[in-house]
């Protein structure tokens, strides 16, 4: 072969190749890389990270949508909504949207889509949000419709933010993967390698600056971080801190997530607050939070700051060894036996670092005399020990936990960690169960000086977990985008917020 | 004859298959309850059972096990478990993929090593051979992860010159194959090398050399030839593992293959996915394995079936 026909093949090669990464960078389309494939894109799922990221907003909308900063519910296809007893709820409905399939949003539909996320004949992620509340929709007028719950629901308006509107024409007894939503996206095609949506000439609301979206997803965050670099790609977001290396392309922000230790105040010596206590105070926060990343902040509590009911002026515990150290001392005086043996239960892989965060904090209660030992678990038999009913035989323990909250309030929160029928409860106290009843069923300025009431006992009387980071998270934005990640970006991506330079 | 040999196999390769079917199924029950994984963690315990309800997990294991064999037989091999689509259809469109960049990683790999193997065994100690030694053993020996990620820095992130990962053009077919080639090409060279320098102090070459054949044709035409056996059967032992999934290539380079899908679903626990691409993978193995047992036959006429 001559050296004029290698010179062709490889113009050839380079020509083949540039044309396919132009394709991807038409001015009005966009890339994103996501850290994982979505199993599937029903819109009962859009709880789960990368289903939501794709469909949440895009694709499919919800009644209502929570507000980044006040954490409170603002309208979405749902105008305005009104509670008419303790276990009722009216919304008013949005006029003149159509499904993407051309068919009417309306009551009808409304009481559609909450029936089949209800009806138990299809894996609905996102029921899990209104725990075993019964619900009964009733279509009053066209553009009017009301919920009637088994419980009362204060904070129904909230909740709606994860019910996902979808077509009448949706299968009701099968999961799908090619939603119809009222969304100013359509999907185009779902394969192996990519999910594209269009811009839907239908929508109701303002028309976005991107006019198409296609979503790969790539596992490792050095390559994805690369893909944006390179203008493969416009956004990727939970890239690792370690690749989040150019201020101008990378965003930290603070996703909803908070790290704790749950103490399973059931066992002696952990049934003694002394002990509890000292359990926080012999931790060197500055030292853990070096594997935790700069910017993550300390938590006091188990909700982060904007959820409503969080407390802004709850101090994080410090660190005292030697008050941690006398502590243990005067409950060891009172009789305590803290020589027992507590098992610390760790979930591998459960975030960057996890496993060394906890060998760390074993190795500093030993510092103050306590006898931790850690073990670490996969998420199955993790599971045994967060939920009830917990394993039988099981001694004192210690257990490693990320709670997420990014609904907005802190009933998402509070119930399950600190009531005696909570999943994840250590607690049980008459006292607490009433105080967090009564805060779940107030509203307004009530409804946030109750949960902050809660988590100021918690933090300083019940001390039944040790909270540890409100978690960071790094997203890279190509230089084409004017967009900033905020604590929903976990959940939701929507390009209609997204502007485009130039 | 051969064709008789072929029916044997076959029917000892589907008895084969059976007893895989079968312990996959029970070992990947062991692995855990899908639920867990599949709803979020607050779900109630009457969404866990609604889910094991509605997926099967509620029966006893020998109940879904017959029904599972029951399946089987009309051809129906589940449905997978986070893709809500039929699991064969999922495994079977992933293997295309992996087959592809197999072959071309594979032919590439064994051309280059036979043609660089016999060149070093032509002049054993010398430069060329020196440098070949080294480069194999190197690529037999380096870290694939690592090659891919320093390719993709170097290549992609640093040079411009070829996309990061994914598929599409020509050139997102550059890196992943080269980082799948270096293992196999790597080992084929020491192999061509070593079976080559026997082959070439063997009386016949002598004879050639002594007729005044040319040496090009005494390497490539009679040495070769001879040498190509223990060849065959390393680079078929090497092709099966590429079938069975490039999971660190596909992985880093966003290739959708059955290697990741399997690790996926097994992570997951989508039985169903599980058991097909490990009953695709099966029968590419047993396919491949009557493939060099064929191509025994072709190259050493002594070998009769």
């Amino acid at each position: 072969m001559g050296s004029a026909s290698i010179r062709i093949m490889a113009g050839a090669l380079l020509a083949a190749g540039w044309a396919g990464s132009a394709m991807a960078q038409n001015a009005t389309e966009v890339r994103i890389v996501l850290p994982e494939q979505p199993a599937n894109l029903e819109p009962c799922g859009t709880i789960i990270t990368n289903v939501g990221q794709i469909l949440s907003r895009n694709v499919v909308e919800p009644l209502t949508v929570i507000d980044a900063a006040s954490g409170q519910p603002k309208p979405s296809l749902a105008t305005e909504w009104k509670q008419t007893d303790p276990n009722t709820w009216t919304l008013k409905l949005r006029e003149g949207v159509k499904f993407q399939d051309g068919a009417p949003f309306n009551a009808e539909a409304v009481k559609f889509s909450i029936e089949r996320m209800t009806g138990g004949k299809l894996t609905c992620s996102n029921i899990a949000k209104f725990g075993d509340a019964k619900l009964t929709v009733k279509a009053i007028d066209d553009l009017t419709v009301e919920i009637k719950s088994d419980k009362p629901q204060p904070i129904l308006p909230t909740l709606l933010s994860v019910v996902m509107i979808v077509s009448p024409n949706t299968p009701v007894d099968k999961a799908v993967n090619d939603p119809v939503g009222t969304g100013p996206f359509k999907l185009s095609s779902f394969t192996p390698q990519t999910v594209v949506i269009d811009a839907f000439d239908g929508y109701w609301g303002k028309k976005p600056a991107i006019t198409k979206a296609s979503y790969v997803w790539r596992p490792e965050s050095s390559i994805r971080a690369a893909m944006v670099e390179t203008g493969e790609a416009d956004l990727t977001p939970s890239i690792a801190a370690q690749d989040a290396s150019n201020p101008e392309t990378d965003f930290a922000y603070l996703n909803s997530e908070t790290t704790a230790i749950r103490i399973d105040a059931g066992f002696a010596p952990l049934d003694d607050v002394r002990i509890r206590k000292a359990l926080n105070l012999a931790i060197d926060w500055e030292g853990l939070g070096q594997l935790f990343g700069a910017d993550a902040k300390r938590a006091s509590q188990m909700s982060v700051p904007g959820i409503n009911g969080h407390d802004d002026k709850l101090e994080p515990w410090p660190y005292d060894a030697e008050k941690a150290r006398a502590l243990i001392a005067e409950a060891k005086a009172a009789g305590v036996p803290v020589d027992t043996e507590i098992e610390l239960i760790g979930r591998n892989g459960i975030y960057p670092n996890g496993a060394e965060a906890m060998e760390a904090m074993m190795a500093m209660w030993q510092d103050v005399g306590l006898n931790v030992k850690l073990t670490m678990l996969d998420v199955n038999d993790w599971l045994r020990f967060l939920q009830k009913p917990f394993p039988e035989g099981r001694g004192p323990n210690l257990l490693q936990m990320m709670h997420d909250n990014n609904k907005g309030d802190a009933a998402f929160t509070i119930p399950i960690f600190y009531t005696s029928n909570g999943s994840y409860s250590t607690v049980s106290d008459p006292a607490l169960d009433k105080q967090v009843a009564e805060a779940m069923a107030s509203t307004g300025e009530a409804r946030t000086a109750n949960f902050k009431a809660i988590f100021d006992k918690v933090r300083n009387d019940v001390v039944t977990d040790i909270p540890m980071f409100h978690m960071i998270g790094y997203t890279r934005v190509g230089k084409r985008l004017d967009w900033k990640p905020d604590i929903t970006t976990n959940s939701e991506i929507p390009l209609a917020n997204i502007g485009l330079k130039n | 004859m051969m064709l008789g040999y072929i029916g044997r196999r076959a029917y000892h390769s589907i008895l084969s298959v059976i007893g895989l079917l079968t312990l996959v199924f029970f070992l990947t029950r062991l692995t855990g309850d899908p639920s867990a994984l599949y709803l979020p963690l607050d779900s109630s315990v009457e969404a866990r059972e609604a889910f094991a309800r509605l997926n099967g997990l509620d029966q006893p294991l020998y109940v879904q096990f017959f029904q599972y064999l029951r399946d089987l037989l009309s051809f129906d091999f589940g449905e997978s478990l986070r893709q809500h689509r039929s699991a064969i259809d999922v495994a079977l469109e992933a293997f295309p993929q992996t087959l592809k960049l197999a072959v071309v990683a594979m032919t590439l790999s064994i051309l280059l090593a036979i043609l660089v193997g016999a060149l070093a065994a032509a002049r054993p100690g010398s430069l060329f051979d020196r440098i070949a030694g080294l480069v194999s053993l190197a690529g037999a020996s380096t870290p694939d992860f690592w090659i891919a990620i320093v390719g993709i820095l170097v290549f992609a992130v640093g040079l411009g010159l070829l996309p990061t990962s994914g598929t599409g053009s020509i050139l997102h077919w550059i890196m992943p194959v080269f980082v799948l080639m270096l293992r196999p090409f790597g080992l084929l060279v020491q192999v061509v090398r070593g079976t080559m320098i026997s082959a070439l102090a063997s009386p016949y070459i002598k004879t050639a050399h002594a007729k005044g054949m040319k040496r090009r044709k005494i390497i490539f035409g009679h040495a070769l030839r001879n040498s190509l056996l223990p060849v065959v059967t390393v680079a078929g032992d090497l092709t099966t593992g590429l079938i069975n999934g490039a999971v660190v290539v596909e992985t880093i380079f966003g290739w959708p293959g059955i290697g990741k899908l399997m690790i996926d679903s097994i992570i997951q626990r989508d039985f169903a996915v599980v058991q097909s691409t490990i009953l695709v993978t099966a029968i590419a193995i047993f396919i491949v394995n009557i493939a060099i047992d064929l191509l025994y036959v072709g190259l050493d006429p002594r070998i009769r079936y």
